[in-house]
């Protein structure tokens, strides 16, 4: 077995570097730097209480991780359940229940060894039949769990002795231990389907839960990881309301708050008691076309709209900078795969003439679908709507509900915005979105060649290859007509000063989700 | 009397099943069902099939209907179908936010109202009423987001006096509980007082141009005496009618208010349930919505003729 494997400790050095270098280049490292942040060198103080200020309200908020899919059940998550693994600033996955892993050489076969003497809030010693469960649960037919999808490269998970968990993958996944760390891979006790009482091996335990009102969470003196939390209670509420939720950051009532908008920003930032705490991301508002129905199947219409959006003025007074502009696909341009060949796209009215003029489109109105379930989508829309009426395009806004749009709306109408928040990994996010009959691909695009690509980067090593890879891969999307990227999205919350030890995660707010057990008061 | 409480009552639950039957119909002509708007973008029809059995959904509309009327009838709420947890434990804290910011808000703008009222109708075209009706009209015309936020922003953030957002942990104190409140309830004392004090200064200012108020002072009673005995005694009705409305508002319409300081009351409870298509939820507080308006408005009517026998109806029915 010790030959035809590669341990993450390093018996395999050019794999285990190319991974490094994989991950490094896949998220938004460059760009961490600019929060200010770096308070690892003070010694954290034991203590306290946290109070976070959610902006989202919702009877919906949950302890079962199959069913979640926002940034409150992400929180409670991370902090009530332990997970196999945890994503680091690189980009790189780093033990937690897992004490280490290791692969074959072709990444269809992962064994991860479990860290010993973990037990359940409610005394119970977690094992391998939990950690089965909690994975394979997603499966059932009776769950409805928001990784369905992701599981479905699994073909078996099994025990190995009390401390061994051996998955067999279908395709190969050289990613498969950042994947396996994801928000919904809680750890949870086996047999568990009502989640009312959650017990969990997390940092800490419920005292109070009410869905939508609020959330209680008391330090868990069992915690596996030796003197963590730090803080000795942490409690989570809704405040939907904008300004109302910067005003209780301002005032001192909270010490966290999700989500900073508009004029609140600078108030924050003003302030003398709170920061506002950045993480560049490759989250994005897109405006897709579907290719499968008419006009939107009509590729020259989507290039043509393409050129109408001004990507500097999206990104200077829609998001008042906080994001960074994008070139019709999902990769960042921070990334080592980035392509920078591909010429960035801009406004260009002769351009979207030209484009309008192939596709014949003469003065029938176009409708774009929005709303406010897409961030910004409808203020992006306005200035499209603006450079239309120069290019000569007869170009409508059609606002959409919130409650019924990603039944309704994405992918049933010819032009829609969507809103995706980055996946640990870009063949994540491309193997939900970009494949044939893939759940997120909202366009019904399809293409052969794409979907191809997409495999060979998830079983490739080599990092040359893998770029070359990618740059077609983002040549296809960009001029697939399928979709309109204009800009990618910062995570933007705010923080009072007091709080230490948050670092940022580009795959979402406040340390991507996952901070609880880490952040200190100073007092 | 006891005849005229009784028919109003019996009307009172058949207006409850009329507007049950109406919220059930809404909610399921609205696009998206429960399944679909909890998995949002993670909606595949796998999962949504999974969800709808998981609910009970997959039964016909006029079954699940009569199911939820055969529980209601026996005080049986339900279950929400997004959080699983029986309706009543969902209402319960929220019913209870909601008494009490009606409540305490209530007690306070009433008296202050019907006192202002009063006054501007005693002194009719004078400085205190000019004064009073020009602030009056002006708070009345103010919107209530904008007020609450410039209180928030005077007293929570600039001054640091006052808490910005009504946040009650569980076991919070008495002085905690009323410095939480203090805001919220200030600028709904504000817009109440405004609407209820220009009603009874109209109300007030009708009956004192009446024969039997010239009457009185003719035969000499102080000015005080005939708002007191003569005209205040028959202005109840009316008031209390405009009370009863006011606090059903209190009740039902305050959303903005528990959305500025992220108050947890009934109001918002019923646009998330109606957002998630929660229908247990939608209909429980439909259903006190609607019972809190008809009873109050039933208690201003017996009030208005316990202090005027002369409207009490003939016959029953005429009370309907």
């Amino acid at each position: 077995m010790a030959d035809s494997t590669t341990t993450t400790s390093g018996c395999l050095p050019a794999s285990a570097l190319t991974r490094r270098a994989f991950s490094a280049g896949l998220l938004t490292t460059g760009l961490l730097a600019g929060t200010g942040r770096g308070h690892a060198q003070s010694t954290p103080k034991r203590g306290g209480t946290v109070r976070l200020a959610l902006f989202q309200q919702s009877t919906g908020d949950t302890f079962d991780s199959a069913r979640y899919d926002k940034g409150n059940d992400y929180i409670r998550g991370t902090s009530v359940y332990s997970y196999l693994t945890r994503m680091d600033e690189k980009g790189e996955a780093q033990p937690e229940v897992a004490e280490s892993w290791e692969a074959n050489k072709e990444a269809t076969r992962w064994v991860f060894t479990i860290r010993k003497g973990i037990s359940f809030s409610d005394g119970a010693a977690l094992t391998t039949d939990d950690i089965i469960f909690s994975i394979l649960r997603h499966r059932e037919d009776k769950v409805a769990s928001t990784a369905k999808q992701l599981i479905a490269n699994i073909t078996s998970v099994t025990a190995d002795g009390p401390n061994k968990i051996v998955f067999e993958l279908a395709q190969p996944d050289v990613d498969f231990p950042i994947l396996i760390g994801i928000f919904q891979f809680a750890l949870v006790k086996n047999g568990t389907y009502d989640f009312s009482k959650p017990i969990g091996t997390g940092a800490f335990t419920v005292k109070e839960f009410q869905p939508g009102i609020r959330t209680v969470l008391v330090r868990n003196p069992n915690f596996w990881k030796q003197g963590q939390p730090y803080i000795d209670q942490f409690e989570m509420f809704p405040i939907p309301d904008a300004s109302a939720r910067a005003n209780a950051l301002l005032s001192g009532d909270v010490d966290m708050i999700l989500e900073l908008r508009g004029n609140s920003i600078e108030q924050v930032a003003k302030s003398s008691n709170a920061e506002v705490f950045v993480t560049p991301s490759t989250r994005y508002t897109a405006i897709q076309a579907a290719v499968d129905r008419a006009p939107s199947n009509n590729t020259d219409l989507a290039l043509g709209l393409s050129y109408l959006i001004d990507r500097k003025r999206v990104l200077d007074t829609v998001l008042r900078g906080y994001g960074t502009i994008a070139n019709d696909h999902p990769i960042g341009p921070t990334s080592s795969y980035f392509n920078a060949a591909l010429p960035q796209r801009e406004l260009d009215l002769d351009k979207a003439k030209f484009h309008f003029g192939k596709a014949g489109i003469g003065q029938s109105p176009i409708e774009l679908s929005m709303g406010d379930g897409v961030l910004y989508s409808v203020d992006i829309g306005q200035l499209m709507q603006r450079e239309a009426m120069r290019a000569g395009l007869n170009l409508q806004i059609k606002r959409e509900p919130a409650e019924s749009y990603w039944t309704a709306v994405a992918g049933k109408r010819p032009f829609f915005a969507t809103n995706f928040h980055p996946r640990p990994t870009y063949n994540m996010l491309l193997n939900l979105s970009w494949k044939k009959g893939a759940v997120w691909n909202f366009s019904h695009y399809e293409n052969e060649r794409l979907e191809k690509l997409i495999d060979m980067t998830r079983a490739e090593f080599d990092l040359a290859k893998r770029k070359e890879q990618y740059g077609e891969i983002q040549t296809i999307i960009h001029n697939s007509g399928a979709i309109m990227i204009p800009t990618f999205l910062s995570y933007v919350d705010g923080v009072s000063k007091k709080i230490k030890g948050l670092t940022p995660l580009p795959i979402g707010s406040l340390g991507g989700f996952n901070f609880t057990d880490r952040i200190w008061i100073e007092a | 009397m006891a005849n005229f409480i009784i028919w109003r009552l019996l009307a009172t639950l058949l207006l409850l099943l009329i507007v049950s039957l109406l919220v059930f119909w809404a909610c399921e002509i609205l696009p998206g069902d429960v399944a679909q708007v909890a998995l949002g973008q993670y909606a595949t029809p796998e999962n949504v099939r999974a969800l709808r059995i998981e609910m009970g959904l997959n039964e016909p509309p006029v079954q699940r209907y009569l199911a939820w009327l055969a529980g209601a009838v026996q005080g049986d709420w339900g279950r929400s179908l997004v959080t699983k947890s029986s309706v009543s434990a969902l209402l319960s804290e929220r019913v209870a936010n909601t008494a009490l910011l009606a409540g305490v808000t209530t007690l306070i703008a009433v008296p202050l109202a019907i006192f202002l009222g009063v006054v501007m109708a005693m002194w009719n075209g004078r400085a205190v009423d000019r004064g009073a009706s020009v602030v009056i009209l002006a708070l009345s015309a103010t919107p209530e987001f904008l007020l609450a936020t410039l209180l928030v922003l005077l007293f929570a953030v600039n001054l640091g006096w006052l808490p910005a957002v009504a946040y009650l942990s569980t076991g919070s104190g008495l002085g905690q509980t009323v410095r939480a409140l203090l805001l919220p309830t200030a600028s709904l004392v504000v817009v109440v007082t405004a609407q209820i004090a220009r009603m009874t200064r109209a109300i007030i200012g009708n009956i004192l141009t009446q024969p039997y108020i010239e009457m009185a002072m003719l035969k000499g009673v102080p000015d005080r005496r005939v708002v007191a005995r003569h005209a205040l005694r028959n202005a109840v009705g009316p008031i209390a009618n405009v009370v009863a409305l006011n606090t059903a508002y209190l009740v039902s319409g305050i959303v903005v208010v528990e959305t500025i300081f992220a108050y947890p009351g009934l109001a918002r409870l019923m646009i998330d349930s109606v957002q998630s298509r929660d229908l247990p939820v939608v209909q429980a507080c439909a259903m006190i919505f609607c019972a809190t308006y008809v009873l109050l408005i039933l208690l201003a009517d017996v009030l208005a003729r316990v202090f005027d026998p002369r409207s009490l109806p003939q016959r029953p029915m005429d009370a309907i």
